[in-house]
């Protein structure tokens, strides 16, 4: 009787492993991962960031490196953890720390762009004016070399 | 692949959206997306970070009717439609390696002719007065912007690394490029001037102080050349200022198309005066001097049309490709065509051309005939086909009055206005 009924338990228990392990690992690259990520990646990014004076947080020249640093950590955990990458527990992991660090910086970037209108007019309207003057002068002064005024 | 772009999309993904059915603004990895309206495709610019991204194609991402992103049948995952930035790029290269040859073949065309010009105006003396004066510095106006946009061309824009670099070097080249063509418009604004005041207001009068034609063709294109390097460094200061993007531009670009609205301005006026006002009274003199005004004002348009159809490239590529050939052709062929006009098809350089052939055949055994003496029978009798060279000598004729030409002087006094020479 106990020859007979144990394999079908341990197929029980073996489908249940099974189910258990599967869900552990899609766990995995859920919390455990965001719970990886805090752990071993925020902490430096924090101390590096409040070495960096508040007034500098948005200044994309002293930032680059730490948030570098912090992505290229959150991709080698991933990477450790078989997790795709990016994901959606890292996009909300950035999203928290822009919130934080990052919420009231300009929206402008480094992409060149023209001087406002006001600047730019008078710098396109003063050598034209220039230019139309000097050619009145010279109208004008070639007109008095020939005596006629 | 830039971390910018995802630091900027992020701080703005931040900031909470609207209302309605619309898709979640999102980064995808290359891009930011705004929050879309359900059941729409949003698209924008590919980025530059790959090199055979082209920046001007557009990239598209699909916002189904439920409010999703659209997601790839094979992989599930939402993804954006980049597959046009990088489609016709092959092709874009070698348009541009063509138009790039094209660019020097006629700079190098433009330098030839014009120095040959210029050495026809110094060997034949006998051609020389004020008008062949503002020509001859007008021509080397115009070898110097040659020879500068042809090593800006090698040096630079075919060299990214240098670009790369961006040394002093180049943004010195490119103040320098943008005074020459300064130089070569107002150079074409000096003749219209002259040109001008010759016919209009001093009618027919000898000589000009030249001195603030030298001034206005030499020193003023300083003027926005300097304004454009200062408003460029300080506000759009990209590697070696190679960008067209900008309106900047127009700081040296303004002043070029007023000259030659002025300048257009002063010829009609010219032909108008000329038209109306001497066709009775002076009927040679007036056919005569307009076939001078006839060379500029063929050459004005030619040299202005550029600026104005300039800001209108077609979408279509055909389109798009015929526009690129003309503007380059107009462009970078202008040298070639001042020197045509000016020189090669004036009858008076063909004349002293012409002559100089016959005394070189003379010479090896030819049997020689006089052609000083037909000349100057030739002026007086046929005053219509010679218009061109009765012309210039009626310029210079403060030079030579007195000396081999008053045999003619019968014509020439009778249409002076109120002049006698003895």
């Amino acid at each position: 009787m106990a020859s007979e009924t144990t394999p079908v338990l341990s197929k029980q228990v073996l489908l249940w492993l099974v189910v258990a392990c599967q869900s552990v690992s899609v766990m995995a690259c859920g919390g455990t991962y965001e719970y990886a990520i805090e752990e071993f990646c925020l902490g430096k990014f924090r101390l590096d960031m409040e070495e960096l004076d508040q007034h500098h947080w948005c200044s994309w020249e002293d930032t680059v490196e730490p948030y570098g640093e912090l992505t290229n950590c959150t991709y080698l955990i991933a990477l450790k953890m078989d997790c795709f990458w990016p994901n959606r527990q890292v996009d909300e992991f950035f999203i928290r720390i822009h919130k934080h660090y990052f919420h009231d910086c300009s929206l402008s970037g480094r992409q060149l762009r023209d001087p406002p209108n006001h600047i730019l007019g008078p710098f396109i309207v003063v050598p034209i004016l220039v230019t139309l003057l000097m050619t009145a002068l010279v109208v004008w002064r070639s007109k008095r070399s020939e005596g006629i005024v | 692949p830039d971390f910018e772009s995802s630091f900027v999309c992020c701080v703005w993904l931040c900031v909470s959206g609207g209302a309605g059915l619309y898709c979640n603004r999102t980064w995808d990895g290359w891009l930011c997306w705004d929050d879309t309206p359900a059941g729409t495709v949003t698209w924008q610019n590919c980025p530059n970070y790959f090199p055979d991204f082209d920046s001007t194609e557009k990239a598209t991402k699909i916002c189904s009717e439920s409010g999703q992103w659209f997601r790839h049948p094979d992989t599930n995952r939402t993804w954006s439609n980049y597959t046009l930035c990088n489609f016709h790029t092959t092709g874009k290269l070698k348009m541009a390696y063509i138009l790039y040859y094209m660019a020097i073949v006629g700079h190098a065309l433009s330098i030839a002719s014009l120095l040959i010009s210029l050495a026809i105006f110094f060997y034949f003396r006998n051609l020389s007065c004020q008008r062949i004066t503002l020509h001859k510095n007008l021509f080397v106006s115009y070898v110097l912007n040659s020879a500068l946009t042809l090593i800006y061309l090698i040096a630079v824009v075919n060299n990214p690394d240098v670009v790369g670099r961006n040394p002093v070097g180049c943004k010195v080249l490119h103040f320098f490029h943008m005074y020459m063509l300064g130089c070569n418009y107002f150079w074409m604004l000096c003749e219209g001037i002259y040109l001008h005041t010759l016919i209009v207001v001093a009618v027919f009068a000898e000589e000009q102080h030249l001195h603030w034609y030298y001034l206005l063709g030499w020193g003023f294109p300083l003027v926005p050349a300097s304004i454009h390097a200062v408003a460029r460094k300080k506000y759009f200061d990209d590697n070696c200022w190679m960008s067209v993007e900008t309106h900047l531009l127009y700081v040296v670009h303004g002043p070029i198309m007023a000259a030659l609205l002025v300048n257009l301005f002063f010829l009609l006026n010219i032909v108008r005066v000329l038209v109306t006002k001497l066709r009775d009274t002076h009927r040679a003199e007036s056919n005569m001097y307009m076939k001078a005004v006839r060379a500029t004002l063929i050459l004005v348009p030619l040299l202005g049309i550029q600026f104005v159809i300039f800001p209108w490239r077609p979408e279509n590529r055909l389109a798009g490709e015929v526009y690129d050939y003309i503007m380059h052709i107009l462009m970078h062929y202008q040298g070639l065509l001042v020197a045509t006009i000016f020189c090669f098809f004036n009858g008076e350089v063909q004349a002293a051309l012409k002559r100089q052939w016959i005394q070189y055949k003379a010479q090896w055994g030819q049997r020689r005939r006089d052609h000083c003496s037909m000349r100057s029978t030739s002026y007086t009798a046929t005053s219509i086909t010679e218009v061109p060279a009765f012309m210039y000598h009626h310029d210079c004729n403060s030079e030579h009055l007195n000396g081999r030409h008053t045999s003619e002087d019968s014509e020439l006094v009778a249409l002076k206005t109120g002049e006698t020479y003895a």
